[in-house]
């Protein structure tokens, strides 16, 4: 057994490990570090894989952006735990039922020897071979139109994100002060006139 | 020629379109200027469609796609040969014709606009019948058709007669029309194709079926079912209970439709289905009898009428059984020649009759009229004309077709021809006797005209100044119809016997096998000329009777009016017998109309309400209702339960098809 | 480096490049323009569709041309979805204005998420890859979420937009796992190399039968099929009724373009799988959305379920392409121009019902109850025959647009030999029809509630008046759009 496969069993089994932890951790706080953990993995896997730069981004990208900010929602956030569990007893023995019939499943067609590792192609790259101008290279020419397109994805989630927060609530008792010191004389008084009335007699 | 043919029927329908919609916001001069300006165009070019196929140009093609969905394709198409052209011709002179009376005759009706709307439609739905090439668009001018003329037989829809007389033709087409579909269901069963020229080319194949339900030979299945439609529309016994009832309507479209055009409907299809029923001998000796029941029996009834509408329609039953013997004897083109001189001749006749009544004061009833010659000179004359055509004097267009279809009788040699010869023989002598009957009634003799009993309604929506004053003569646009058909009425069977029946006009369009039934070309040998003929006839059997008829009619009406009332009284049940029409309608109304009654009852009672509606209707309406109660349970709103529904989707997929691959 | 690399011919994308960099413009041009000026936000996005539409028909030539390296397809099947799309759009847009306006929710980013929408549809209608299969159902879906909750001050919009964003990404999930194990078994990225791989069958079939399974998952979910249709109720209820209608109609189109791209185009070779599974799914949406529609009170959600079964009708005639294992062309574009037809004929009576939603709904006012359709009749006889229409057309009544739609998928589903298929379906909608009837029932035999007169502009009334008279009378001469959907198959297969 080469040195690689062992690593290969080892990111594999923290890998799983930590995506169960993630949906069976009782604190949202420790399911996000386990997402942490699991991200890291997959990073190593990828590195076996020689995809240096896939694994670079995902630690910078997922783990160093994303997750931190995750992170500080989860924390700030009071999630009433119990109540998220609701049900879970309840449902579980169906869930996992159906779970554990379809992973077997998949299990059954995806270790066919379609997969097996003497069918994939041996790639073994020299020491100095650039996954990161070889990506470059497809993402820019062959892949351009993807490449806008999820440029465009990106976009609309930008927008889509502005749209759904930037509100002005109507219900808010704040006021502006801006408004309230550029207010004039007409917008709060007007001045009627009208004839003297007379008191009806007694 | 696409265009022509495309507005031949489209200008009469936007005459009808703009009469019936906009018929108020135009006016009554503005309704009928545009009916009649879209009849006047399609009769125009039907002049020209006919000079065009003279030429010897035939055209059977799609015009428009209407819908293509799979191998079945639905398909406006129009057939233009000489059959077509021919009847194109008929059905635009009559029906312009009485566009042009109807401004006298309706002038003070409400319902003038609707009324040029019914009839500009039916002018429409009558020519996609007559040039349509597939089975589907005949159909639905055949429907359309049937349609109108509910409407109009019901068009003083506030008359009870009026309306039971329109339910009445209304169902017994439905009887005709079920054995119709029958037979086009048939045929697009086995055939594949509703188009005439593909079934017609597979004839030889359809010929060798045999149909697997009744065990009959398919192609006489389909005859019989096409013909049972034609008995429908042309009204042959037993469904021509409908036709004298239709007189109901206004006397313009009793002249249109249910003398000179749409009852020939039936006669054209079959004359146009000619190749199929030339292989069935069995459907032929069908149509034969039922022809001849119709020519004389019907006749018969025509003696003892006082409507002046009904003689004439019990004498246009007869008519239509004489050219339903001709198609019997395979003599098609005799049939379609008679069906064409007859429009003529009947279409004045009726006209006549509408002029007498206008006379008269909408008095309809004959022996409250006498001696109109003196008021009436036009109708007079041109009514003269018009019997001695239907009579078959000599000359006169109404002999050659009727002789020829006697001629045609005799000649054939196919079951029931014997029989056949009889009926058509005798019933000149009843024609010419009750046609003349009427006649003298009418227009000879005293006057009676003041005798009209004051309680008598019958085509009076104008009653107020009833029976009061003299008959007088009817305005230009009611006596310019009658001079302008009396001439073909005389002249059109001289001129056109020649190239119709015994020259090759009609081409292809009419298909007979010699071999089998020769009738045709037995009288083609023995045919020397128009003027030879009207010589032979003079010496012949029928002009024998048929002058005796007029001479007995003259004698009894004229001469010694008190021998038919001596006679009535001595043949008592026979008379009962006419008067009831054989018990024909006695007999529908306890039979079917009760049973039918009857059975719908039970069928309400039992199977309506107690079956559908409370266990099959609220019953599977309650079971409905509350699946769809337990449905909507799962719709909770949980979204955990949603994705869940997806997983177990996916799993049920996965599980199904994991060993398929 | 780059030597082997040509640049791309972008003319046949030109239609997704107008809109994109005009959706990007009126973003741009929104902060320019005053509230009193909105309306030219929306005209501009009106203008924007009209001139992508022009575009398209410019450049359709009806070859098949395909673009940046083999990602993009421009065949006249393309043409004429795209084409249709625009209009359903623009339609939405006229219909919605005065809705949106009185609602507040007339803010430029509605129009610009509705652009990059159809954009996201135009790129799936055009996909010749999974790539951008998979971006523009991310676009099209992206911008649906946020549309969805676009009402912010309404929980249930709100909600709907969040129960839709779940489940939609975890059917995205669904389809990219499919797509990915297809990628797995054949090698390749490109649709038509899936369908040569598969041709040759070098995968083992279980493989492919693998992914199948998820792919479908994933298509049946956007079309909202039974059952992957669970979403549909809620959030058509939900969403603002402007948005419910965008996301009734023009995405069905672009749904049913990826199931003949991914289906019929890379997978055709698998046919006589997906064809069961598509029979399955769309029996169980017929029945169970005409069941129960019937339940229901609201109208959006009884036109969610009516959906639901339309689009398990649209499937009937995916599911008669290939019969007994033999591909007969003939049959196989009768059945799939009869989808088609079914496709574009629901587009267009979906538009005009939501239209005439919206049409009674006033400022404060959701008509969204039956009850707010009863004597319609009385207040404007007009539009309630413009629902008679839309209603008729829906059930299936001859001789309405939906009648032929119907008619023509079951034919193809008898040709196909599945006659009980279609007599179970058949039965289905008579059942359906109650649901559709009980609204005319509402609109000329009860009393109205309201009775105010209906205010709406004059060109929203125009153009339902044009939408329901097109229903009618393209069910009187069905063949035009039925030969337009043979003709564009023809060409593209």
């Amino acid at each position: 057994m080469e040195f690689k496969t062992v690593l290969f069993y080892i990111f594999a089994t923290v890998l799983i490990v930590a995506a169960l932890r993630v949906i069976s951790a009782r604190n949202p706080v420790h399911a996000v570090l386990f997402l942490v953990l699991a991200f890291i993995n997959a990073a190593g896997l990828w590195v076996l894989l020689q995809a240096e730069f896939l694994a670079m981004i995902l630690i910078i990208v997922y783990v160093g952006a994303v997750m931190v900010l995750f992170l500080f929602v989860v924390m700030m956030l009071d999630i009433n735990i119990e109540r998220v569990r609701e049900g879970f007893w309840r449902y579980l023995p169906l869930g996992a039922g159906i779970g554990i019939l379809l992973a077997a499943e998949m299990t059954i067609v995806l270790t066919g020897r379609y997969f097996g590792l003497e069918n994939l192609p041996n790639h073994s790259f020299p020491a100095d071979y650039s996954n990161t101008k070889e990506l470059a290279r497809a993402l820019f020419t062959e892949y351009y139109f993807p490449f806008e397109l999820a440029s465009m994805v990106l976009l609309v989630a930008v927008i889509a994100a502005v749209t759904l927060t930037m509100r002005s609530r109507r219900d808010t008792k704040a006021v502006d002060p801006a408004t309230q010191i550029s207010v004039k004389r007409a917008d709060r008084i007007r001045l009627v006139r009208m004839a003297a009335e007379k008191e009806q007699g007694e | 020629m696409k265009t022509t043919y495309l507005l031949i029927p489209l200008a009469p329908l936007a005459g009808a379109i703009i009469a019936g919609l906009f018929g108020r916001l135009i006016g009554r001069a503005g309704s009928h200027v545009v009916t009649i300006l879209g009849v006047a165009i399609a009769f125009a070019l039907s002049v020209v469609v006919y000079q065009d196929v003279n030429a010897g140009n035939v055209f059977n093609g799609t015009v428009y796609t209407w819908l293509q969905s799979g191998g079945l394709t639905l398909q406006i198409g129009f057939l233009i040969d000489p059959l077509t052209a021919m009847m194109m011709l008929v059905v635009t002179f009559v029906s312009l014709m009485v566009h042009i009376y109807t401004i006298g005759y309706m002038v003070d009706d409400p319902g003038y606009q609707r009324f040029f709307s019914y009839i500009s439609l039916f002018t429409f739905s009558m020519l996609m019948l007559v040039m349509s090439n597939n089975f589907v668009q005949l159909f639905f001018g055949w429907e359309a058709v049937g349609l109108v003329s509910y409407l109009l037989i019901g068009f003083w829809y506030t008359r009870p007669t009026a309306i039971y007389a329109n339910l009445k033709a209304f169902l017994v087409n439905r009887v005709g029309d079920f054995g119709f579909l029958l037979g086009i269901g048939l045929i697009a069963a086995y055939a594949g194709t509703l188009d005439y020229a593909e079934v017609f080319a597979k004839r030889e194949a359809l010929a060798a079926i045999t149909e697997s339900v009744t065990g009959w030979p398919l192609i006489t299945a389909i005859c019989i079912g096409l013909f049972i439609g034609a008995m429908g529309k042309s009204a042959q016994v037993p469904l021509h209970v409908w036709l004298p009832d239709s007189m109901e309507g206004p006397t313009p479209i009793s002249a249109l439709i249910h003398a000179a055009t749409m009852v020939t409907a039936g006669i054209f299809m079959v004359a146009r289905m000619s190749p199929l029923f030339e292989l069935s001998d069995t459907a032929l000796t069908f149509v034969l009898v039922i022809g001849s029941i119709t020519a004389l029996f019907m006749g018969f009834l025509g003696i003892i009428q006082n409507d002046i509408k009904r003689v004439v329609a019990y004498s246009t039953l007869s008519q239509l059984g004489y050219m339903t013997v001709a198609l019997g004897v395979s003599a098609y083109s005799v049939a379609v020649f008679h069906l064409m001189t007859h429009a003529f001749f009947k279409a004045l006749l009726f006209l006549g009759a509408g002029s007498v009544i206008i006379g008269c004061h909408h008095n309809q009833d004959i022996r409250y009229m006498g001696g109109l010659r003196k008021y009436m000179p036009i109708t007079w004359i041109t009514s003269l004309l018009g019997s001695l055509a239907l009579i078959g004097f000599p000359l006169f267009s109404g002999f050659y077709s009727k002789d020829s279809i006697i001629e045609a009788v005799h000649a054939s040699n196919l079951a029931g021809s014997g029989f056949a010869y009889f009926a058509v023989v005798a019933g000149v002598f009843v024609t010419a006797f009750y046609s003349f009957r009427m006649y003298f009634l009418v227009f000879h003799g005293k006057e009676r005209y003041d005798q009209v009993p004051h309680d008598e309604h019958h085509d009076s929506h104008s009653d107020d100044h009833h029976g009061d004053g003299k008959p007088h003569e009817s305005p230009w646009v009611v006596t310019l119809p009658l001079v302008l058909l009396a001439i073909p009425s005389v002249l059109i069977g001289f001129i056109t016997i020649q190239p119709m029946l015994f020259g090759d006009w009609f081409g292809t369009s009419i298909f007979v096998d010699a071999a089998k039934h020769p009738a045709m070309s037995h009288m083609a040998e023995s045919f020397h000329g128009p003027m030879a003929m009207a010589l032979h006839g003079i010496t012949s059997l029928p002009f024998i009777l048929a002058v005796s008829g007029v001479a007995v009619a003259w004698f009894f009406y004229l001469k010694r009016p008190d021998i038919p009332a001596a006679i009535q009284k001595m043949a008592m049940p026979i008379f009962t017998l006419l008067e009831n029409k054989y018990y024909f309608d006695k007999f529908n109304e306890v039979f079917f109309a009760a049973g039918s009654r009857m059975l719908g009852r039970g069928l309400w009672k039992g199977g309506d309400q107690l079956l559908i509606d409370g266990a099959m209707v609220n019953g599977s309406a309650r079971a409905i209702g509350w699946i769809s109660a337990v449905v909507r349970l799962f719709q909770t709103g949980h979204i955990y339960q949603y994705a869940f529904s997806m997983i177990i989707g996916v799993f049920a997929l996965l599980t199904f098809w994991f060993n398929r691959g | 480096m780059l030597n082997n690399f040509v640049l791309p011919d972008t003319l046949p994308a030109a239609s997704e490049m107008i809109v994109c960099s005009m959706a990007l413009l009126i973003i741009l041009v929104d902060l320019f323009v005053s509230r009193s000026q909105r309306w030219m936000v929306s005209l501009l996005t009106i203008l924007t569709l009209l001139g992508a539409a022009l575009m398209t028909l410019v450049t359709a030539d009806g070859q098949t041309t395909l673009s940046f390296g083999n990602m993009f397809v421009d065949d006249l099947l393309a043409d004429f979805l795209k084409f249709l799309t625009y209009f359903a759009v623009i339609m939405m847009l006229i219909y919605s204005r005065s809705y949106l306006a009185e609602r507040g929710l007339d803010k430029a980013e509605f129009y610009v998420l509705v652009l990059f929408a159809t954009l996201g549809m135009m790129v799936m209608i055009s996909a010749a890859n999974f790539v951008t299969v998979y971006l523009g159902l991310e676009l099209l879906s992206l911008s649906m979420y946020a549309l969805v909750a676009i009402d912010r001050d309404s929980v249930r919009s709100t909600e709907a937009g969040m129960k839709y964003f779940v489940l939609g990404s975890m059917a995205s999930g669904l389809l990219l796992y499919g797509l990915s194990m297809l990628y797995g078994a054949t090698g390749t990225l490109e649709i038509g190399g899936v369908a040569q791989a598969v041709n040759q069958s070098e995968a083992p079939a279980n493989l492919l039968v693998f992914g199948l399974v998820f792919t479908v998952a994933g298509i049946a979910f956007k079309l909202g099929v039974v059952p992957f249709h669970m979403w549909i109720p809620d959030v058509y209820h939900g969403a603002p009724t402007a948005v419910t209608m965008f996301l009734g109609s023009a995405p069905k189109l672009a749904a049913f373009a990826i199931t003949m791209r991914l289906l019929v185009y890379g997978l055709f070779g698998l046919a006589m799988e997906w064809q069961q599974m598509l029979l399955i799914m769309a029996l169980l949406s017929i029945g169970l959305g005409n069941l129960a529609a019937i339940a229901q009170t609201n109208i959006k959600r009884m036109l969610a379920y009516s959906a639901i079964s339309h689009m398990g009708f649209m499937l009937l005639g995916l599911t008669a392409g290939v019969v007994g294992g033999q591909v007969d062309p003939f049959t196989a574009v009768n059945a799939y121009s009869s989808a088609l037809y079914y496709v574009v004929a629901y587009v267009l009576m979906t538009l005009g019902t939501f239209a005439m939603i919206m049409l009674l709904s006033r400022s404060g006012h959701e008509a969204e109850l039956l009850e707010d359709f009863k004597g319609l009749n009385k207040r404007s006889p007009w539009f309630a025959g413009m629902m008679l229409i839309m209603m008729f057309s829906m059930a299936g009544i001859p001789f309405f647009i939906g009648f032929f739609a119907k008619f023509s998928v079951l034919l193809a589903t008898i040709k196909a030999g599945y006659t009980w298929v279609a007599v179970v379906a058949v039965i289905f909608s008579l059942i359906g029809a109650f649901y559709y009837l009980r609204v005319v029932k509402l609109m000329y035999f009860d009393a109205p509630v309201d009775t105010g007169p209906l205010r709406s502009d004059i060109d929203m009334r125009i153009l339902l008046s044009i939408n329901g008279l097109a229903v009618a009378f393209l069910g009187m001469f069905p063949d035009t759009v039925m030969s337009l959907s043979t003709t564009a198959l023809v060409r593209s297969l």
